[in-house]
């Protein structure tokens, strides 16, 4: 209110009641937002929406007799829909569970988005990276500034290790020095807290915020917003580009909500950027369909080959474990590991069998841990072990991506399982060898026979590693 | 459309057991997995003669009235239906749910105590008001302990030569329930017990 003021003093022609709070404009642009849950007071949302700058609409709408449309989520899935008697109306309402986490949107409660004036944008935003790029990196950086300029979708299929996120930076600054907005989405917690920090690093004075489930939120408007895809719920014609990093994870590629989420949150002429090192089918197609860009990168950075997997059988190892032994081969693994003060990490197809293997590889060394992905520890671990404070981890396939540990080993126990398909594991044998000092390593696949998804996944990375260096 | 976990979305398989077909119980509405989450409060851990709990204040639990409470996610009355009908249908005692204050119903949007009943299909009768809207939980325990008055009997509240049954979420310090039973006893309750489904 006292910005408010002395910025009329300064302004004469202005008069009280029709100057936006910057404040409130800043927090709003781009967002659809519970209006419950915003910082502002009710008065001053009455005010903004008196002056035309917000506008308000119910949280869920009717469609039809049996159907209803959240109008944050979008989504439209009838049995996500609840009616009741609702104490605050004295009637009838409804509310969506889809996006409940974020705080209940129902036919009674409204969402805020902002529509008066554009927040002031800076195109002043220095990039500080003093990094070079391999021939590869960067013909696939001109390519994508090619599609940004051009407003066309793109998608970079890098492999695992080749340095994708460095491809990224040049695209990112050039839309930041157009004043553009840009969000970098992926469907991984784990990824937002690996990217935030780089960014953040080559983009000092750029405002950046990082939103993910139990992230604080700050009121700002931040031109670059690096999120989790479910965050982007609550955005709304907000961003100029948004980058899909991770774009095959889980639970994106599932859910068809969370593509209309990213689709929702940017301006509708806005092109979307993938990136992923094992694209599907179908992402393959609808780039081709939409003639988008399209970058590839078959080496890793420092150009060595990616590691192919071996294959060594592990018969009846639930029916081991279970019985409370190792089999004998991974113990040896494991030791060859310690021993070597490489440090690793072994891959369990489900939570239960890893947790009844965790007491009997502590028999081998007493600081092996493991993480899945309810674990609120998972971070602390995964720094433990990137320190060599532990000398392993057990893990689900929550750590198949995003994390870069130099040296590390990998087993994956079970790859015969069906949680384990052709892209989970070649994202779990990009783990392995991606430093510069340490380009190789052992990947084993542990199996009680072998599947069409392991065959898949090692063509895939023979095919890889034969493709033409010349093609540039 | 099949049936979905209320709280891990996982398609839930139906199955008709001999409990369910002789003695009409209600299909769950949770799996399995999430259901084994939760700890049933045995005999012996039980700390008050006239409270009975039925489960234990552990993560799953934490989680579960975060959602049902402070996300206001309503269809979830149904998850213990089974048990809260368990301990009380076959019980002689007019049922008394702990009340919520008009202000607070007005925010939550429902009032929890009741739902859990009317979905185990319980009859309730309400005896009691709440008189301050201050929340339990932003106080401290000492602070708690020594409050004022929660609750006033109604002013139709009719006392009968009877047991009662008064029925919270949550029993902490226990001088909620204390409380609400001394109105009753004063008012003439020859006997009054409780249950919750949480004991903290
Ligand atoms: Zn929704
Ligand atoms: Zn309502
Ligand atoms: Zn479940």
């Amino acid at each position: 209110m006292r910005k408010k003021l002395s910025k009329l003093q300064s302004n004469k022609c202005c008069y009280l009641g029709t100057l936006e709070n910057p404040s409130i404009r800043d927090f709003l642009t781009g967002r659809i937002w519970l209006r419950d849950h915003s910082p502002y007071s009710e008065e001053q949302i009455n005010q903004h929406i008196q002056l035309g700058f917000i506008s308000n609409l119910p949280g869920v709408q009717k469609l039809s007799h049996t159907n209803y449309i959240c109008n944050r989520c979008a989504n439209k899935n009838p049995t996500l829909f609840i009616k009741y008697h609702c104490a605050a109306c004295e009637n009838y309402c409804v509310y969506c569970r889809h996006c409940i986490s974020m705080g209940r949107v129902s036919s009674c409660s409204d969402l805020i988005k902002w529509i008066g004036p554009a927040p002031k944008k800076s195109s002043n935003h220095p990039f500080t990276w003093t990094g070079t790029f391999t021939p590869y990196q960067q013909k696939a950086a001109n390519e994508l500034i090619e599609s940004i300029k051009e407003n066309r979708t793109h998608l970079l299929h890098a492999v695992c290790g080749s340095g994708k996120t460095e491809i990224l930076f040049p695209a990112i600054h050039e839309c930041l020095k157009q004043g553009k907005r840009i969000a970098v989405a992926t469907p991984r917690t784990d990824v937002v807290l690996e990217l935030a920090p780089r960014l953040k690093q080559v983009f000092p004075n750029t405002n950046t915020q990082v939103l993910y489930g139990g992230a604080e939120i700050d009121n700002s408007y931040a031109p670059l917003v690096i999120a989790t895809t479910h965050q982007l719920y609550r955005f709304e014609n907000a961003f100029d580009i948004i980058i899909v990093d991770e774009a095959d994870a889980f639970p994106y590629t599932h859910d068809e909500t969370l593509q209309q989420a990213v689709i929702k949150a940017k301006k509708s002429s806005s092109p979307i950027m993938y990136v992923t090192a094992t694209p599907s089918d179908k992402l393959l197609s609808q780039i081709k369909k939409q003639q988008g860009g399209y970058s590839f990168i078959p080496r890793r950075y420092h150009g060595k080959p990616l590691p192919v997997p071996r294959y060594d059988t592990l018969w009846r190892y639930t029916k081991r474990i279970e019985s409370g032994k190792l089999p004998r081969k991974l113990i040896n693994w494991t030791h060859a590991q310690i021993q070597g003060n490489r440090p690793f990490l072994i891959f369990f197809p489900t939570i239960a069998l890893m947790e009844m293997a965790i007491p009997l590889f502590q028999q081998l060394d007493f600081n092996i841990q493991a993480v899945h992905a309810e674990d609120p520890d998972r971070k602390e671990k995964v720094l433990k072990l990137r320190a060599k404070n532990v000398p392993g981890l057990l893990t689900t396939t929550i750590l198949e991506r995003g994390i870069t540990i130099p040296n590390v080993q990998v087993a994956v126990v079970g790859a015969e399982s069906g949680i384990f398909t052709s892209s989970a594991l070649i994202q779990i044998g990009g783990r392995v060898g991606r430093s510069f000092d340490c380009p190789t390593g052992d990947l084993v696949f542990f199996h009680h026979g072998i599947s069409v998804e392991m065959d898949v996944a090692r063509k895939e990375i023979r095919r890889l590693n034969q493709t033409e260096l010349s093609t540039i | 459309m099949s049936a979905i976990c209320l709280l891990c979305s996982k398609p839930l398989k139906h199955q008709l057991t001999w409990n369910r077909f002789i003695f009409n119980e209600q299909q769950p509405v949770i799996c399995p997995t999430c259901h084994s989450k939760f700890e049933c409060v045995k005999p012996e851990q039980q700390k008050s003669p006239h409270v009975h709990a039925l489960f234990h204040y552990n993560e799953a639990m934490k989680d579960f009235l975060h959602q049902y409470k402070f996300l206001k996610d309503i269809v979830l009355k149904d998850v213990f239906r089974q048990e809260i009908a368990n301990a009380l249908k076959n019980v002689d005692a007019i049922i008394v749910p702990i009340p919520m204050h008009p202000d607070k119903m007005k925010t939550r949007t429902f009032a929890h105590i009741d739902e859990l009943l009317k979905a185990a299909g319980i009859p309730y009768t309400h005896l009691l008001e709440k008189i301050s809207s201050e929340s339990q939980s932003s106080k401290s325990k000492s602070g708690r302990e020594q409050s004022a008055q929660l609750f006033r009997l109604k002013l139709d509240a009719n006392i009968e030569n009877r047991s009662y049954i008064l029925i919270d979420d949550i029993v902490t310090t226990g001088t909620t329930l204390e409380q609400a039973k001394a109105i009753l006893i004063e008012a003439g309750a020859p006997s009054v017990k409780a249950l919750t489904l949480i004991q903290g």
